[in-house]
Formats: structure tokens, sequence, C-alpha cells
């Protein structure tokens, strides 16, 4: 007993009981599902418990298979839509805000931070209400004299609607990471550069961006795996999940239906196995493009 | 730009301000107020509009789209909301459901942050580096095997089912580990020298340092069930256990949904975030600070 209690009290065991616990939900919650995953995409599903091998017949089924490639499509441009908005935009709203020009800089900072606060679930329910045929913005749209917009009912808009979602949703929060990145910037270097005759878009150029661009790294990974997940937006903004013509049909919806609407365990774990290939591959790109880009300078 | 943050910070900086017309500046000042005022309006509009629709009868929701302020304000809408849907349960159970993950996964990111930030072990580097880039792992590469696994622990339905494959979380734990790395090697071997076991140091001088970090992740962690809605949808199908995000989206579930209802209940799971918000926003704001700058 005492010599159970002197190994758990050593110093080299400690850290071993202290990682225990999340190393236990870790092992179990996140790497054995993905093990599973992989062996599933290997499956067909007759219920839960019977399964067969069938080889790589469910990767050669999503890859012959037009609403994957739709699905694949349309959440590469969604991704790409809201980097090239949500990066520049919040960023320029950050440096203004960290200018000390603008009056009440914190109280705008929180303003933009808000929807922040209201969940994918609500942000999705006020953004089905705001884009209704009979909504507040056709309300508006019409009182100017234009033909109203059917948002939700046109297939070619399902994708600016989700990116005009994201942006006021994720706006405010990518702007306060800048505003962490800004801050740590010293400021003797503007004060240096200033004496030295820079202008403020070459003290934006050659210190802040270069300062910056860990965040802006950071800033661009989560969006592209946040990005190639979008899921609830386009659940909640059309009925059932069901945009029209496919327009809105993102990968983690396919997956979703193919697994919990279909019951295709093994095609929905393969898609998900494709999924989480092209993140990881994204991501490293990025990553090597952006070391390549700090080094140059 | 930074010289009008700090006008007096030295001589230089003020002679740079007088090298520029101080006209131009204000005006520039004042435009770029107004710039953030016509903003700020527009970021805030949409969370408006949703509490001021949940104050009008169904009929009036859309006809009186456009006006800003109050009109043919009731709160039927609030009642009606209780009495067809479980709505007291299912805020209940996100009070609880996101109280006991936040717990939960606090405890476990603190206790494996401090062994990860003050050890050294054996193959410590690499377990950190598989945590971090299974951050990068996408959910529904989980949600199905996940699932088979919770039908065959009996999960399906349970708060455990709902919290536990959620609590291993690798910002959580990177976040704690971060933090802790501040805490003196010193202050560690003087307890030791005092006496203390590795447990007791823990308790006792770790746990007080660690207070700000550990609120920091308690209102992140809270803020973060309460608005998830992927995985509790597909643990609970009961109406019963359901917590408010599942519940308002099997609301909104049918072709055209009652908008008085959905947005009462959108007012009513937005609120408490917001009164949360003000209340602890410095917490709010050194999460997203601390796990935005701290990844490089």
């Amino acid at each position: 007993m005492s010599q159970i209690r002197g190994l758990l009290y050593n110093r080299k065991i400690a850290p071993i009981v202290f990682l225990t616990p999340f190393m236990v939900i870790f092992l179990v919650f996140k790497v054995w599902p993905v093990i599973l995953a992989v062996n599933m995409s290997f499956q067909r599903f007759e219920g839960v418990q019977n399964q067969t091998y069938i080889g790589l017949a469910n990767y050669n089924y999503i890859f012959s298979f037009d609403r994957f490639f739709t699905a694949l499509q349309n959440t590469t441009v969604y991704t790409m839509g809201t980097l090239l908005i949500l990066i520049p935009l919040p960023l320029t709203l950050a440096v203004l805000l960290n200018s000390g020009r603008v009056i009440k800089a914190t109280a705008f900072r929180i303003a933009l931070f808000l929807p922040a606060l209201a969940s994918l679930v609500v942000t999705g329910t006020i953004f089905r209400l705001l884009m209704a045929r009979e909504g507040f913005l056709n309300s508006v749209i019409t009182n100017s004299g234009l033909e109203p917009v059917r948002w939700l009912e046109t297939a070619e808009l399902a994708l600016p609607s989700l990116i005009l979602l994201a942006t006021w949703r994720w706006t405010g929060i990518n702007m306060m990471y800048f505003n962490a990145g800004l801050v740590n910037i010293p400021k003797e270097l503007y004060e240096a550069a200033s004496i030295d005759g820079a202008n403020e878009v070459q003290m934006f150029s050659r210190i802040t961006l270069p300062l910056i661009s860990p965040t802006i790294l950071f800033v661009l990974i989560i969006s592209i795996i946040g990005g190639y997940q979008v899921f609830i937006e386009p659940l909640i903004l059309y009925p059932g999940g069901n945009s029209p013509g496919d327009g809105g049909l993102t990968m983690a919806m396919l997956i979703y239906r193919t697994g919990f609407t279909s019951f295709e365990f093994g095609r929905a774990a393969a898609m998900g196995v494709v999924l989480a290939v092209i993140i990881f591959t994204v991501s490293f790109i990025q990553f090597r493009f952006f070391g390549a880009f700090r080094r140059e300078d | 730009m930074s010289a009008t943050a700090h006008p007096t910070s030295s001589a230089v900086v003020s002679q740079s301000e007088m090298a520029s017309p101080k006209g131009r500046r204000w005006i520039s000042a004042l435009t770029l107020t107004v710039l953030f005022l016509i903003l700020a309006f527009i970021f805030v509009l949409p969370l408006y509009l949703m509490v001021l629709s949940s104050t009008r009868p169904g009929g009036y929701i859309f006809t009186e789209a456009t006006n800003l302020m109050p009109s043919y304000t009731t709160l039927d809408n609030y009642s009606r909301l209780f009495a067809q849907f479980p709505f007291g349960r299912w805020f209940l159970n996100s009070v609880l459901q996101a109280g006991g993950y936040a717990l939960v996964t606090v405890t476990l990111c603190s206790l494996g942050g401090f062994a990860l930030a003050k050890y050294k072990f054996r193959f410590r580097n690499a377990l950190f580096i598989l945590i971090l880039v299974s951050q990068m792992l996408p959910f529904n590469l989980l949600i199905v095997s996940l699932f088979v696994m919770m039908i065959n622990f009996g999960m399906v339905e349970s708060y455990l089912g709902a919290i536990l494959p959620l609590a291993a979380h690798p910002i959580g734990i990177f976040f704690m580990r971060q933090y802790m790395l501040s805490i003196e090697d010193e202050l560690l071997d003087a307890a030791r020298v005092d006496g203390a076991n590795e447990y007791q140091l823990f308790y006792k001088i770790v746990l007080p340092n660690i207070r700000p970090a550990i609120a920091t992740l308690l209102v992140l962690f809270v803020l973060e069930y309460w608005n998830n809605l992927l995985w509790p949808l597909i643990v609970f199908r009961n109406p019963q256990n359901m917590p408010l995000a599942v519940g308002i989206a099997s609301l909104v579930g049918q072709y055209r949904p009652s908008f008085d209802l959905v947005m009462a209940a959108s007012t009513l799971a937005t609120l408490p975030i917001i009164a949360l918000f003000i209340f602890l926003r410095k917490q709010f704001m050194e999460g997203i600070a601390a796990t935005g700058t701290g990844v490089k």
C-alpha cells in the first residue's frame, strides 16, 4: 500500500496521473473514432451492428456522385468567399480602430463583436426572417423602388446569402483576433518610422502587415477549417436544410444527410475522410506558403 | 498613426503631430467615427430586429418589417412558446449541459495542461503536437463513428454522451499549458522543499495562480456548448432532453416557421449570453485574444 502511494507521489509518475484523464477522453473520443471512421469507410452497413467489407466501393460511389462534387464546389466557393471578406475587412477595421483616430473605439469594437454572441442557430433564424420574401431586406429594397430579391429561393443566391451571414457573424471575432495582434506591435517601431518620414501606407505594409502575419495565418487556418465544415447555417436558413437546386448544399450537410437520413454510414464515413484530407492539405499548403512568405520578409 | 494615441509620449511625436495640419486630422477622425457609427448600426440591427419581431403578433412581423419602433407590442409569443413547447425544459437542459461540459472540460485541461507545462517526460512534445493537430480534424469525420460508439456505449440521449466526445479540448489544454508556463519553477520547488507532494502542489500553488485562466475557459466553454448544435442534434432526439439550440432548430424545421415563436425563442437563447458578456467581458476578450495570438 505504501509502495503504491510512494509510486503515485513520485515526481516521474505525477505528470502521467495529471495527464491521464485528458488522454483517456482524447484517445477514446478523438483518436479512436478517426480509426473507426477510416475502417467504416471500407464497409457497408445493414443497421448499426451488421457490416461487411466492400473495399473501395464507398469511395468509388462518392467520386462518381454528382451531388458530392456540387457540395465540394459549394463548400470551396463558400470558404474562399469568406476568406476574401473576413480577413481584409476585419483587419482594416482593427487597424482603423487602433489608429487612435476613432472616437469611442472600444464601444465600436463591442458593437461589431455582438453578433458573435448569437449562436449559429439564432443567426440562421434571424437571416431567414430578414431574407424572407416580405422580410426586412426586401421591404427596404422595394421601398427604394427596386424589384424584391428571392434570397432563399434562388440557387445562385445561396452562397452569397451564406457569405453575407458569415460576414455579419464573424467580422467582430476576427477583428478581435487582429486587435490582439496589433496591440502587441511595439509603438516605438511606428515612432521610428515616422521620424524616417514613412507615411501611413508604408507603415502598414512595412511594419503592421509583417508583424501581424502570424495572426493572419491563424485566422486563415481557422477560417479554412471552419469554412469547410459549414453546416448549421444552411440547415437553419432553408426548410429542412434543402436549398434550391442544391445551391447551398455543403460537404457537412451531405455527410449529415448520408449518415443520419439515409443511414449510409460507410459512405458518410468515406466523405468524412475525404473532407479531412482536403482540410489537412489546404491548411498544410497555407503553412508552407506563409512560412516562405515570412522568410522572404 | 500611433502618434495620436500617445500625443505626449515624446517630443518627437508631438513634433510630427504639428507637422500634419490639425484641422484635416480632426475631420478625418469625425468621418471615420461616422462611418463606424453606420457600420455598428448595421451590425446591431439584426439582433434588434430579432427582439422587436419577438414582441409583435405573427401577423404583423412582415407588414411591420421596416418599422424600427415598437408596434403592436405583446408578450403573447413568449407565453405561447412556454405553453406549446417544453421551452423551460430546453433552457434548463442548456444550463445543466453547458455547465457540466464547462466543468468537466476545464478540469481535464487544467490537470493535463499542468503536466505539459511543468514536467518533463517521454513523448511529451509528440503528445502535445498530436493534441494540437487534432484541432484540425473536421467534426464531420467523427460524427458517424461517434454515433455508432454512442449506441454501443448506451450513451444516446445522455448528458455523458453529449459532453464527453467534446471534452478533450485541444485549444483548452493549449491555453492552460501556455498560462502555466508563467508559473515560476522556484515557487513549485520551494513548496516541494516544504514537504508538499505533487498533488498538494497543484491544489495549493497552481490552482490559486490559474484562477483567471479557469474563469476565461469556463466562459468560453459555456458559450461554446450553449451555441453548439451539430453534436447535441445527433445525441438528443427526445424533446425532453434537448438543449436550446436543438429545440430552436426543431422549431424552424418546418416549411414556413412561425417566426413569432422562433424570434421569442431566439431572443431568450441570446439574452443570457449577452448578460454574461456584459458582466464577464474581460474573460470573453482575454479568451479570444489568448487563443488568437498564442498559435504561431
